[in-house]
């Protein structure tokens, strides 16, 4: 970013209060998100706007284009505004400086974060739980997809637009070069990884710059021991990573790092860089989303990958509460409804969208929110229908990620510090006593 | 002294120039100071909360000393980079008759490139796995055992991010600094010279003393621009890895962005602002000093 740009943005984060003030009349929730869903006027056509963080040539984008023109076929004077911010950072920048403005649009992205979840208990956002239910479409989704979207206290605010399990690929020839089996156990990957450096190959691929992938791991072994638990009392401070399950995930970081289960240098490498690394067949293993499917599972992967990729899924642990089809599946950012601007036109865009959209959706070759069976691209490898059934198999417990659970500040040390305790540079004591003292100071601010 | 009409109309043409600065960076500071002593989350109410985010500030929070003391290191490479490397080379310019435009326009290239290229382009050069030019370069001269990560290594990394923002304007302090010299007297430098001075000695006496004004300024602009560097290392390593090139501005932007604390993230953005000015202060205290 622009330092201009960058300072222009903390004059209006200054500015905010002002323009709150300013604003305040539209912040009250309106009749839409206290009752129900029911809207009264006529549709009047005029251009929504929706302030997305997805690929500007990603399957949603494109679909919701074309649905927004046919509808605007319909209800001639209505276009959608799409303005995009894929980098999620940056988009958490514009959106939180837009909600403390409350300049929100009609629709915006967001995870089921608590700061969502603050916007929603202040009904600045509509029920979409109710709204479903309403448009008569909660049977199609996927529970998962929905699940996905859910706060903590079951409540709905988000509609899910894509689906997808996280796996591990894995380079079947490095494996049988190191001697190395499948892991089993998540213990399987630290013996694993010693096995693969001393043949010379590096381990795991990851792409330590954006922090989330990192915080995945962290996550594995509490979900396997304790399912959504340790994490829902984690985040409020009333577990912590001294006792068993914390100290165990943490362990078991140190033991990667021990092991150099990631590749040198991989806090600073991309999303693309780690990819690469392990599609130019450098890299052994590579935890990564359906959504990357068209990346690696077709024939848009290296000639000497095709016959060499394969995947399995989050292994388990002993004694572990969750089954082995039960694993982190994230149906992406969900997008919300603003309460304040929901009038007959948006409900009535919302409808139609969402009963197009899936059968659009499915074109892409990716499973989808709903039901509804992608289409499987023609240059697709065999993993590909493979990912797409275990997509279909995936059991009722997900693992929910922690970066849209922890409070921001806590959450942002923790990706901080898994890095230096990934490379090694922090100690099990240290890294424990750190961020407990963190989500202890700053958890209250969120969960109260 | 200026006739009262006249006044007028300087007056009213600095008007404009006026509003709009004490508009877009007087009232944000004011704004900015006004909220420090607020807890406020963008979207809840504000919370008066007296000094309390100056008390944590300067009190109880271990990374922003430890941002603190990373711009410090930045601002040291940086100044290095640009006030001794933009002197040298100015230096070196004078010596030189042919290509010297060439060269100065060469130099200031990397000052019109967008920061986000110039991200990509270090990201590219302190590149391990696939080794980046710099890895390379060590390699092929026998000092393979040197290479390393250099953004993830807690030891370079302060210094990795900070060379690409001093590299990028070293030209700009260059041809400054090299108009400066074109204006010294060349009637004292070889008058120095007759009376058997060697380079280094009419450098010091003669060359630097002239210049010391615009050395001065320009000193004055790399400080403040590097105590508020935030893209380089933002878009390189994010701060990372840990807080090993957390910068207070880095910080700053974390805490109002990432965790929504505006209220704390006011009062660093007040601390910068102090910071900047004690700086510069100090810098216009030390040349009056040497100049008396």
């Amino acid at each position: 970013m622009k330092r201009s740009e960058f300072l222009g943005l903390m004059a209006a984060a200054a500015l905010a209060p002002s323009l709150s003030a300013c604003g305040g009349k539209s912040a009250e929730p309106t009749a839409a998100s206290s009752a129900g869903v029911a809207v009264s006027g006529d549709i009047k056509p005029r251009e929504i706007s929706w302030l997305l963080s997805r690929p500007a040539n990603g399957a949603v984008i494109q679909a919701m284009t074309q649905i927004a023109k046919d509808y605007a076929q319909q209800q001639p004077g209505f276009s959608l505004k799409l303005i995009t911010t894929p980098d999620r950072p940056s988009y958490l920048q514009k959106f939180q400086t837009l909600a403390a403005a409350n300049q929100l649009p009609e629709l915006f992205d967001t995870d089921a974060t608590p700061y969502a979840q603050k916007l929603a208990k202040q009904g600045r956002m509509v029920d979409v739980k109710a709204l479903l239910d309403d448009f008569g479409m909660t049977d199609d989704f996927r529970p998962a997809a929905l699940d996905y979207q859910r706060f903590d206290d079951g409540s709905l605010y988000m509609i899910p637009l894509e689906f997808g399990i996280e796996l591990f690929w894995y380079n079947k020839a490095l494996l049988s070069k190191a001697g190395v089996e499948v892991p089993e156990t998540l213990a399987d990957f630290v013996t694993a990884s010693t096995s693969l450096r001393q043949a010379g190959i590096t381990p795991i691929a990851l792409d330590g710059k954006d922090g989330w992938t990192l915080e995945r791991y962290i996550a594995y072994y509490p979900f396997r021991l304790s399912g959504k638990e340790y994490v829902t009392k984690l985040k409020q401070g009333q577990a912590t990573f001294a006792e068993d399950t914390g100290r165990a995930a943490v362990q078991w970081i140190k033991d990667l790092a021990d092991a150099e289960a990631f590749q040198d240098g991989f806090s600073s490498a991309g999303y693309t860089d780690a990819q690469n690394l392990f599609t130019s067949g450098k890299a052994a293993m590579y935890n990564m989303g359906t959504w990357e499917l068209q990346s690696l599972a077709t024939e848009a992967l290296p000639a000497s990958m095709r016959d060499n990729i394969g995947y399995f899924t989050l292994p388990t642990v002993d004694g572990a509460k969750t089954a082995s089809n039960e694993y982190t599946a994230p149906s992406g950012i969900g997008a919300a409804v603003n309460a304040s601007t929901f009038d007959a036109l948006v409900k009535d865009f919302l409808k139609y969208a969402l009963t197009v959209y899936p059968k659009l959706y499915a074109k892409g070759g990716l499973p989808g929110p709903t039901t509804e069976a992608p289409v499987m691209p023609a240059n697709a490898l065999p993993i590909y229908k493979q990912a797409l059934a275990d997509a279909d198999k995936v059991g009722s417990t997900a693992l929910m990620p922690w970066d849209t659970q922890l409070d921001p500040t806590s959450n942002t040390l923790l990706q901080q510090e898994l890095t230096l305790l990934a490379q090694g540079n922090l100690g099990v004591d240290e890294f424990i006593k750190t961020m407990d003292q963190a989500i202890a100071t700053n958890a209250k601010k969120y969960f109260n | 002294m200026l006739p009262q009409r006249s006044r007028l109309s300087v007056v009213l043409f600095l008007l404009p120039a006026l509003l709009l600065f004490g508009g877009g960076v007087l009232l944000p500071i004011i704004q900015s100071l006004v909220l420090s002593f607020f807890s406020w989350d963008g979207i809840s109410d504000m919370t008066f909360v007296g000094l309390q985010n100056y008390q944590r500030l300067l009190g109880g929070d271990a990374i922003f000393w430890t941002a603190f003391r990373n711009q410090w290191g930045y601002l040291v490479t940086c100044i290095l980079l640009q006030m001794g490397g933009g002197l040298l080379l100015a230096c070196l310019l004078m010596t030189i008759t042919r290509g010297r435009e060439i060269i100065k326009v060469l130099y200031l290239m990397p000052a019109v490139i967008s920061t986000t290229a110039i991200a990509l382009l270090f990201q590219r050069i302190y590149s391990f796995d696939p080794a980046g030019l710099l890895n390379s370069v060590l390699k092929s001269i026998g000092l393979g055992g040197l290479a390393r990560p250099w953004l993830s290594d807690l030891h370079t990394v302060l210094t990795a991010v900070s060379i690409p923002e001093g590299w990028r304007f070293l030209g700009l302090y260059t041809i400054l600094l090299y108009a400066a010299l074109l204006s010294v007297p060349q009637e004292l430098e070889e008058a120095a010279r007759l009376d058997g001075a060697n380079a280094w000695k009419v450098f010091t006496t003669v060359r630097f003393p002239h210049i010391k004004p615009v050395w001065a300024t320009t000193l004055i602009m790399a400080t403040t621009y590097a105590l508020r560097g935030f893209d380089v290392p933002y878009l390189l390593t994010n701060g990372g890895p840990g807080q090993a090139s957390e910068l207070v501005t880095t910080y700053m932007y974390k805490t109002a962005f990432t965790s929504t604390d505006y209220g704390y993230a006011s009062s660093i953005a007040v601390f910068i602002v102090l910071e900047c000015l004690v700086a510069v202060g100090a810098i216009i205290a030390l040349t009056r000093r040497e100049a008396d």
